[in-house]
């Protein structure tokens, strides 16, 4: 099956990107980051201000790839128990027995909208199940569906009263995606598309099992050892010692630098990882990674500028 | 072996067999530079002055000019072992680039996309040959520039007379750069025995006049003389124009200049001798009168 898969590898992604963009206008970057984030088994932090189809861009997706998709509207109030799912008790032929409800951490894809705004010990339940790709309710392990990815998302205004995902946590997320405002020509196209009666729609392009399929592509997407030197020198000069830098990435950043590239090769229809490649995942992957020290944040400075620099200075 | 390593491993050794026989060409192009340049400047001349050697004088030079040649070869081509053939292809064909390197690091490697990889770039080097990347054009140049050196060289060995810088101007143009020696006259000569007890044993009738045996040397270049015993001193002083019985040569010692056996009237021979040989003779039997 993998042969099949791969050979229709870029007629796949060509369709899926026409479906996606029949509802989504632009924001092709953020569209082609969260694939990339799927395809590498892994998930995504997506920082936006509202209203930026953060939402409706996710469930397309899910849509085209025929997965399950759950949105969780976090809360401070939100409890471990609205996640994972719980027990409920219920009668059966007289009999009172009880029965696990699962929560809305069991689907394909998992929405979890404004992530800081749930409690620590709500974000550890989410994040717990990222990472175990499974969920422990009392003394019983429940497996998550495969693929399972989780889409966060952190509001960068309103920021009063949230709780930020410590850095150990950040690090847990393959990606973290902008979504900017689209531009005029485009706002031109969401307002034709979306006030009128006709609702766009997506149509299924690829099947469950055609997606774990490509996720075992990408990791076969070969990377020759320059290229993968030069990954580890990029995440290796975030350590070093630096009047902009903190904290650097560690080697998960290494590793998501290139998988995410071994991604991107793939939706680009190569079967080499490129210099390119590296390039451009080095921002998504490393934005959320680096601590800038106080005086850079005063100064105004972004992690995409220190990321900037660092590849100009690595060769 | 795979497809791919094969044709890679083709094109290697045919670029590093051209690169060795640029090895050659050069080391042939030095040596044959070198050769002149010390035909021209007379090498040889100062060679005998610094180097007592046993082995003949006229071997030297080549050798010394060879050895030298191979070092500056060995140094023009000492990272030719360092070349990266894969980086060099790929600079050569870009269509390339990227995809034979990451193709050669992941050769051990076997799924569907590498597979397809190491398809793509196998056809691709079919189009690659080592004379592209070493252009047939430089090793012909390099070999007519070959040809133009060692006939140079052949030219001005064989007409060294023509074209060697006389001595005279060589030592000219070396004491105006290293400085005069305080007094040209005042020659350096190593004596067999000591002046002073000539005189001693003249006097009292006895004596040891002959020290431990040594070869006579002007300027460094050794003099092979027999001094006559006669009256008076022990020898006879003679002017640079009396040549008779003034030479003999030794079997012992390597000479620099041949005695002319005046006595079987070989003036002639003399007279052949080149100025620098004869001013040498000159000085030295002059240096001898003065003691």
């Amino acid at each position: 099956m993998s042969n099949e898969v791969y050979s229709s590898s870029a007629r796949i992604f060509k369709e899926l990107f026409d479906e996606i963009g029949k509802v989504i206008v632009g924001q092709r970057e953020a569209v082609e980051q969260m694939l990339i984030a799927i395809l590498c088994n892994s998930h995504g932090l997506v920082e936006s201000n509202p209203g930026l189809a953060k939402t409706l861009t996710i469930s397309t997706i899910s849509r085209a790839l025929d997965l399950k998709f759950s949105r969780i509207q976090c809360t401070p109030d939100l409890m471990p128990s609205d996640i994972t799912g719980t027990y409920i008790i219920e009668e059966v032929s007289g009999k009172k027995q009880y029965r696990f409800e699962p929560g809305p951490v069991f689907a394909n894809i998992v929405l979890a909208d404004e992530i800081n705004r749930a409690s620590p010990k709500t974000q550890s339940a989410m994040l717990e199940s990222m990472q175990e790709k499974q969920v422990t309710v009392g003394n019983k392990t429940y497996p998550l569906d495969k693929p399972f990815f989780v889409l966060a998302t952190q509001n960068p205004i309103e920021m009063e009263g949230t709780y930020p995902l410590p850095e150990a946590q950040l690090d847990r997320f393959l990606l973290k995606i902008l979504m900017g405002y689209p531009s005029f020509e485009d706002e031109k196209e969401i307002v034709d598309r979306y006030t009128k009666n006709i609702t766009p729609t997506v149509n299924r392009v690829v099947s469950k099992n055609e997606v774990l399929e490509l996720q075992k592509l990408t990791r076969d997407v070969p990377v020759a050892e320059d290229i993968k030197t030069r990954a580890i020198s990029i995440v290796t000069a975030t350590r070093a010692k630096s009047e902009y830098i903190e904290y650097g990435g560690s080697p998960r950043a290494s590793i998501g630098i290139i998988l995410a590239a071994k991604a991107r090769a793939l939706i680009k229809g190569r079967n080499y990882v490129s210099g390119e490649d590296i390039d451009a995942m080095a921002y998504p992957v490393l934005r959320h990674r680096i601590i800038l020290t106080f005086e850079s944040e005063r100064k105004g400075m972004t992690t995409d500028q220190v990321v900037s620099d660092i590849l100009k200075k690595v060769k | 072996m795979e497809e791919l390593m094969e044709r890679f491993l083709k094109i290697q050794s045919e670029y590093f067999r051209r690169r060795q026989l640029l090895f050659i060409l050069d080391l042939i192009s030095l040596f044959s530079i070198l050769y002149a340049i010390f035909v021209i400047f007379q090498v040889e001349y100062f060679l005998k002055a610094i180097v007592d050697v046993r082995i003949p004088i006229n071997i030297i030079q080549p050798i010394l000019a060879f050895i030298i040649a191979i070092i500056g070869a060995y140094l023009l081509h000492r990272n030719d072992h360092k070349i990266n053939m894969t980086l060099l292809i790929e600079n050569k064909y870009p269509e390339m680039k990227e995809k034979l390197r990451t193709a050669y690091d992941n050769i051990s490697e076997t799924n569907v996309i590498v597979d397809s990889l190491k398809s793509l770039v196998s056809s691709g080097l079919a189009i690659v040959s080592a004379s592209t990347l070493l252009s047939t054009t430089v090793v012909v140049t390099k070999i007519i520039v070959v040809v133009i050196f060692v006939s140079g060289a052949a030219f001005i060995s064989f007409n060294a007379d023509k074209y060697a810088i006389p001595v005279d101007t060589l030592t000219s143009i070396s004491e105006t750069i290293t400085g005069k020696p305080e007094d040209s006259t005042n020659l350096t000569i190593d004596m067999v025995g000591n002046p002073e007890d000539i005189e001693k044993a003249q006097a009292s009738g006895g004596g040891n006049i002959f020290a431990k045996p040594k070869i006579a040397s002007i300027e460094g270049r050794n003099i092979d003389l027999t001094i006559y015993g006669g009256e008076g001193p022990g020898f006879e002083v003679r002017d640079v124009s009396q040549t008779r019985d003034q030479f003999t040569k030794s079997a012992a010692f390597p000479v620099d200049v041949l005695g002319s056996n005046v006595s079987d009237g070989g003036f002639s021979d003399l007279m052949k001798k080149t100025e620098t040989d004869k001013k040498l003779i000159q000085d030295y039997a002059v240096e001898r009168s003065k003691i």
